[in-house]
């Protein structure tokens, strides 16, 4: 690790991997980062400027889509509406999540660990499968086109998916954490809101932003769900696609799909700077 | 500070026994070194005190109060783990402090003895650090830390030093000899280290498969073991063993039809016995013993010769130095009172296990 490596064939070798690794990177980020850039594109363009054949990536760029559509009464109030369900859904699947994989991962209990396999294995049915009931049980509750329905629909995948995330993340700490905390003079509860809430801030705060994102995005429930007053933006965008009176608009498309992606990246970038922070580093010998 | 008192403990995970009934009474102010090979149940009795593993039969009392169901809170005890345990989030001083301020302990007051603490252990350039940004020693010296803040009734240790480099575990056990010796508190040390056990402690307690085989005063366990096992433990180099038959009240027939001519008969009258005597306890004599010389290491201060006497290896530690040579044969007594006679028993792993 620490010898100085001079010989010249092994550091071409490697300049080379490096160059190829460069270019793999470039090539995957213009693989997945061309649709993001053509959709802000043609969110600026007019209509006559869409089908042009070849597509022009010059042409006199247009807010009109932007100020027509968010000023409608529609889109802000499904904007809106998707901002609380999936903050909802996100806020309440990681405060559950979280307690049930610090239970899954510290508490001796028989039978904890096909506990928490079946709940895994319910991640497997297909959410059609689910949504149909859903709506059922919904209509006959009256609880339909709600924004708590929606929330509770998504916490039944989110919180798997945070139980598992928290659970491991709780098991690569050291038990003796909060076996200190505890002969110090807290209760197991004091331990873990004192010592593991604090210590695991950047994985509970990375995996809130992932649910959110989950939710943010999801569009199968919310079509089955809501009708009216709690409609989300996937559902409007999954509306305007498939507006047949007057063709979809997609200038209209592209400028909703921007405005919704613009807090997912955001958040995307903020998770990245947390994770790249060591957790629990110090609390051992090292 | 308070005396400690365990009276037939038991444990079991599920239909395992781990602990068959260990009974200890702990005086107030001493000094008790747990040391046996691992996986004996040392950490498991430890953590019983504690209060972070329930008892599965018999009662564990710190002064007057019992204390076999109170959670580790309410025992008003300090524990410093084999991986430190430090909250990674909080800077030395809130380290150490959290107990204090667990206990509501006026803020000016938890600073005072913050800082004491510090001054005892030197950790006062430190104080504002985060544990990651320590070295091991120092992260260790903060555990330690963590633990004499509170001014417990009862220390506990669990193989404190087992992370550290050699020359750092040396320091670092005078250290607590002499933290203990300043503060006296009752104090219950973990190791598989007999060293650390022998040189800290008032009393060793030699524990082997969950039961205790011997305790007492370390000198005491190095001059009279009661088995193999504890002769085995206690010493480095580890004892020589030779398992035989006494013949005619003084001979000692190995198995390989070797005779040796013993200074003394077994005091128990037994017949067939296994014979331990200390490396450090031969002398080389010109009518002994014969043994064929196969290495010679020589420090300075002193000389190991291991030797081949009736196909088994032994040692031999001399004083200052010799002029014994590989292949050569030499001849070896010990004084009747340094030949221990043991009831035969296999030779435990922990007298190969070199470590010194
Ligand atoms: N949670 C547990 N479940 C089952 N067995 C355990 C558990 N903890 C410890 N043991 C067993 O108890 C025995 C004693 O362990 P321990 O007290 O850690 O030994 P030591 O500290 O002396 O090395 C070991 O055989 C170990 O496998
Ligand atoms: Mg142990």
């Amino acid at each position: 690790m620490t010898s100085i490596d001079t010989s010249t064939p092994r550091r071409r070798r490697r300049s080379l991997s490096h160059g190829a690794r460069i270019a793999g990177a470039i090539f995957i980020s213009v693989l997945f980062l061309f649709p993001v850039f053509w959709m802000v594109l043609t969110s600026f363009k007019e209509q006559a400027d869409i089908f042009t054949t070849p597509p022009k990536l010059f042409f006199d760029a247009t807010v009109r889509t932007y100020t027509e559509y968010f000023t409608r009464a529609d889109i802000p109030q499904r904007l809106l509406n998707t901002v609380i369900v999936a903050t909802g859904a996100g806020i309440l699947s990681i405060v559950v999540g979280t307690l049930s994989g610090y239970a899954l991962a510290r508490i001796r209990l028989r039978g904890a660990a096909t506990f928490g396999v079946l709940i895994l294995m319910s991640r497997g049915v297909p959410p059609i499968a689910l949504a149909v009931p859903m709506f059922l049980v919904a209509r006959n509750m009256g609880l339909t086109d709600k924004h708590i329905t929606l929330i509770l629909a998504y916490c039944t995948f989110l919180i798997p998916y945070v139980m598992w995330l928290m659970r491991s993340f709780f098991v690569s700490l050291p038990k003796e954490l909060e076996e200190s905390a505890m002969i110090d003079g807290c209760s197991r509860f004091g331990a873990f809101f004192k010592i593991i809430v604090p210590i695991s801030m950047p994985g509970i705060l990375s995996t809130l932003i992932f649910s959110i994102i989950l939710a943010w995005e999801e569009l199968l429930f919310a079509l089955v769900l809501t009708s009216r007053d709690a409609v989300t933006i996937p559902v409007a965008i999954a509306g305007i696609a498939g507006d047949t009176e007057t063709g979809a608009n997609w200038a209209a498309l592209t400028a909703v799909g921007t405005i919704t992606v613009i807090p997912v990246v955001v958040f995307a970038l903020l998770v990245q700077k947390w994770l790249i922070q060591g957790l629990a580093d110090g609390a051992t010998k090292g | 500070m308070s005396t400690l008192d365990i009276k037939d403990v038991h444990k079991s995970y599920g239909a395992i026994d781990v602990i068959h009934g260990i009974s200890l009474n702990i005086q107030d102010g001493e000094f008790v070194a747990l040391v046996g090979p691992s996986g004996c149940g040392k950490s498991t009795l430890l953590r019983m005190i504690a209060g972070l593993e329930e008892v599965t039969q018999g009662d564990i009392a710190i002064g007057e109060r019992t204390v076999t169901d109170l959670p580790p809170k309410a025992r008003d005890i300090a524990m410093v783990f084999q991986n430190y345990a430090l909250y990674p989030h909080m800077n030395v001083r809130d380290n150490m402090g959290f107990a204090l301020k667990q206990r509501r302990t006026p803020k000016p007051e938890i600073r005072q003895r913050v800082d004491d603490a510090a001054r005892i252990l030197g950790l006062e350039a430190l104080l504002d650090r985060k544990p990651r940004a320590l070295s091991g020693g120092q992260r260790q010296r903060v555990a330690m830390g963590r633990a004499i803040v509170r001014n417990p009734n009862v220390f506990l240790f669990d193989e404190p030093l087992s992370n550290l480099d050699a020359k750092l575990r040396v320091q670092m056990r005078s250290e607590i000899k002499e933290l203990h010796q300043r503060l006296g508190t009752t104090t219950v040390y973990v190791t598989h280290d007999q060293i650390e056990a022998m040189t800290l402690a008032d009393r060793v307690v030699v524990m082997n498969g969950g039961v205790i085989e011997q305790e007492g005063p370390p000198l005491e366990l190095y001059d009279h073991p009661k088995s193999v096992f504890v002769a085995a433990f206690i010493g480095s180099p580890p004892m020589n063993f030779l398992e035989g038959t006494i013949q005619n009240g003084d001979v000692f027939k190995l198995d390989d039809g070797t005779a040796l001519k013993l200074p003394k008969g077994d005091p128990k009258g037994r017949e067939r016995i296994t014979m331990g005597v200390r490396p450090e306890h031969f002398e080389l004599t010109d009518a002994g013993w014969p043994a064929t010389v196969s290495v010679v290491e020589a420090t300075g201060s002193e000389t190991q010769i291991t030797a081949r006497m009736a196909g088994k290896m032994i040692r031999v530690l001399v004083r200052g130095r010799t002029d014994v040579k590989a292949g050569q044969t030499i001849h070896l007594k010990a004084s009747p009172e340094l030949i221990h006679m043991f009831d035969p028993a296999p030779i435990p792993d922990v007298a190969l296990e070199e470590d010194y």
